[in-house]
């Protein structure tokens, strides 16, 4: 097969840590000695693994991408997702390995770079356009669509400096959105924008790739854009691929590994929800009931679970169907396992509910999984790490201070008596 | 994977010496005219006057010359109508210092830039250079009038020499940015430079024949006046305009080697760190 479009090969970003002070230009003289005039190795080239001074930001990163791919990668912050893309994107250089690829690389790591704001809306979607790797023919050529997508056509001839950062994002992404390259690479950028400009962005995004077959690396935290959106997915962590391949395993190994909170998920069609041509994920939603005015989920709150899903009459034809929630724990062991009475069910919106009780759970990160049973007893579908949750501790009249054992705790009265007598 | 793909492009830590990708900077031209139209039209927007700063800029330098140094110092011009032998050195000086000081800063100023995309860096500081041409074109035609007026009137005549002019002005533009792109990769890690710049060319502006003619320099320092390949090319200038004498053969070739020779070391230390310094700055 010789579809790859893109091949990371040892890729290593090393970082000198602290400011470059006075010192600098010695140290770098004498670097340059040993290393030009007496073909030295240099200091700059050792790296010390445990050296305070240095970091290593990706380490030994092999990984490749197919044309018409779409990779999402996940990871903390700081777990070097942007320097990836920064290298891929010609901004910074590997220190060691190779990145090699096939195709013209377009690179959004920011929208609106080189906005000027003097320059009117028109004349910065020109220039950003250009900026951005576009050819100015290929500019004008989009130049209406671009204004449509934005939708900010009476300002067309403002300079952008009057723009509202709404307005000025809106343009941006305009542009960025009708970025015709072979490889797209976009950092997370769509954390700016509200959220029904978001969607559209996205939908957009969605039809490059699908449609015409381009080959995009895509950085978000918003998982349910990347379960969305991407055919795999790749998980850093500190410099280090921790996991690459389906992005619905490696969200669940994702989320269970960093505690990342995800109370919903909604899915405004079906065509873009989990699922498959039975049953589709239409919302999920984990609620704690708070009592007063308390805003942290703790393990006295009641949580409320609920789904809404698409059923498909033409496949699900008079059928009974089941459901299964079950809730995990950080290291993946069930806490408990729950099914609903076999239901008839036809073409169709399901919508399920179950309360978990308050002064039940432990403290602690659990997650919950939902699937779908049929009638002879066989999964239809399963939808892991639905949504997850971190369950903070609460103590009150007890001597006891160290980590709460047990998977659950269950808030059963224990009865004591106590009878004064003297053992004589 | 072993299977053998070939590929279109590789990064690697290192680029070859002579990697300079000139074919990559062609296919920006197309940002390249664009930068330099957002310079001229950003540059003076909001402005009363607009773009007759260009020529009133030049005006009022060569007034304050000659009150200085034609009416105050006394300084020869050579027997050049001072207004013309000011203005020239104004517009020359003015245009090479312009030019220097806006691409040296070429990385910091562009920094928010750099880091977020990708084009060939070289376009930034070639971008500046064009502007502050097309700026020294519309100066230039203003002295060419004033200039006219003062042949009509026979104060001065022109030489055989002014078809060498465009020679002249390509020299200067290139010494500008040859100096500009060096001290641009070096002041990305290294800001003393924009100090040590910045008094370099106050500096050199007294060592040149701005507001002075290169005849009255004292015979013992005339070789050292000579080879600052700026003054072979102001001189030529004059000459070129005035009927002056023209400056040694000898000089004019050393100043345009240097030029040539500076040039090509800047664009190989440019292309070799342009990204690499991304993690100084």
């Amino acid at each position: 097969m010789s579809d790859l479009v893109l091949q990371a090969e040892n890729i290593s970003k090393y970082y000198q840590l602290g400011v470059l002070g006075s010192g600098t230009l010695k140290k770098d003289m004498q670097n340059w000695w040993k290393e030009s005039v007496l073909r030295k190795q240099a200091e700059q080239t050792e790296y010390g693994a445990s050296n305070k001074e240095h970091i290593w930001a990706l380490k030994d990163i092999n990984f490749e991408v197919k044309k018409g791919d779409t990779v999402g990668l996940v990871g903390k912050n700081g777990s070097g997702k942007s320097t990836l893309l920064k290298i891929i994107s010609r901004i910074i250089t590997p220190t060691s390995g190779a990145i090699r690829g096939n195709g013209r690389v377009a690179s959004l790591l920011e929208v609106g770079t080189g906005f000027h704001p003097e320059l009117t809306g028109r004349e910065n979607i020109l220039l950003n356009g250009q900026i951005l790797g576009m050819k100015k023919s290929e500019v004008v050529s989009k130049f209406e669509e671009i204004v449509d997508f934005s939708g900010i056509e009476r300002f067309i001839d403002t300079p952008v400096k009057r723009y509202s950062s709404g307005m000025y994002v809106r343009l941006a992404f305009a542009v960025a959105a009708h970025l015709n390259t072979d490889i797209l690479i976009v950092d997370e950028v769509l954390a700016v924008g509200d959220a029904e400009f978001q969607k559209k962005c996205l939908g957009k995004m969605k039809e490059v790739s699908k449609e015409k077959g381009k080959t995009i690396l895509f950085v978000s935290h918003n998982l349910q854009a990347i379960r969305n959106l991407c055919n795999r997915a790749i998980y850093l962590e500190n410099g280090n691929i921790v996991d690459n391949g389906k992005p619905d395993a490696i969200i669940t190994n994702y989320l269970t590994k960093e505690k990342v909170e995800t109370l919903d998920q909604d899915y405004e069609s079906w065509e873009q929800a989990p699922g498959n041509n039975l049953i589709r994920i239409k919302s999920v939603r984990l609620t704690p009931q708070f009592l007063n005015d308390r805003r942290v989920v703790d393990i006295r709150t009641p949580l409320l679970f609920q789904f809404q899903c698409w059923l498909f009459g033409n496949y699900l034809k008079k059928d009974k169907l089941s459901v299964s929630i079950e809730l995990y724990g950080l290291t993946g062991e069930c806490i408990f396992r729950i099914l609903s009475a076999a239901t008839d069910v036809e073409q169709g919106i399901l919508n399920g509910s179950v309360q978990i009780p308050g002064n039940f759970l432990n403290n602690g990160y659990y997650y919950l999984s939902l699937s779908f049973i049929d009638d002879r007893g066989e999964m239809i579908f399963e939808f892991p790490a639905s949504v997850a949750v971190d369950i903070a501790d609460h103590r009150e009249n007890t001597s006891v201070f160290d980590k709460w054992i047990g998977a659950v705790r269950p808030q059963f009265q224990i009865n004591l008596d106590f009878l004064k007598n003297n053992l004589n | 994977m072993n299977q053998t793909v070939s590929w279109e492009w590789e990064l690697t830590p290192q680029k070859k010496w002579f990697q300079l990708e000139l074919n990559d900077v062609y296919n920006y031209l197309g940002l390249l005219k664009s930068f330099v139209k957002r310079e001229l039209i950003a540059g003076y927007q909001q402005t009363i006057m607009g773009v007759f700063w260009l020529v009133l800029q030049p005006l009022f330098t060569t007034l304050f010359y000659f009150l200085i140094f034609s009416r105050i110092v006394k300084v020869s011009t050579d027997g050049i109508p001072p207004l013309l032998f000011y203005m020239s050195g104004s517009i020359l000086w003015s245009f090479f210092s312009d030019c220097l000081s806006s691409s040296m800063y070429s990385f910091i100023h562009n920094a928010h830039i750099f880091n977020k995309v990708y084009f060939p860096r070289i376009i930034t500081p070639l971008s500046m250079v064009l502007t502050h041409s097309i700026r020294f074109i519309i100066q230039f035609a203003f002295f060419l009038i004033i200039y006219l007026f003062f042949v009509g009137f026979g104060y001065v005549h022109p030489s055989k020499y002014l078809l060498f002019l465009p020679i002249v002005f390509v020299l200067i533009a290139s010494l500008a940015l040859g100096i500009g792109m060096i001290v641009s990769i070096f002041m990305a890690k290294y800001r003393d430079l924009e100090q040590v710049m910045n008094f370099i060319l106050r500096f050199v502006m007294f060592v040149t024949p701005v507001v002075y003619p290169a005849s009255i320099i004292p015979k013992a320092y005339q070789l050292w006046f000579w080879l600052n390949p700026i003054t072979p090319l102001i001189e030529s200038f004059r000459a070129a305009f005035f009927s002056t004498t023209i400056p040694h053969h000898e000089f004019i070739w050393l100043s345009i080697v240097t030029v040539i020779l500076l040039f090509f070391i800047a664009l190989v230390i440019f292309k070799r760190n342009e990204i690499k310094v991304m993690d100084t700055i």
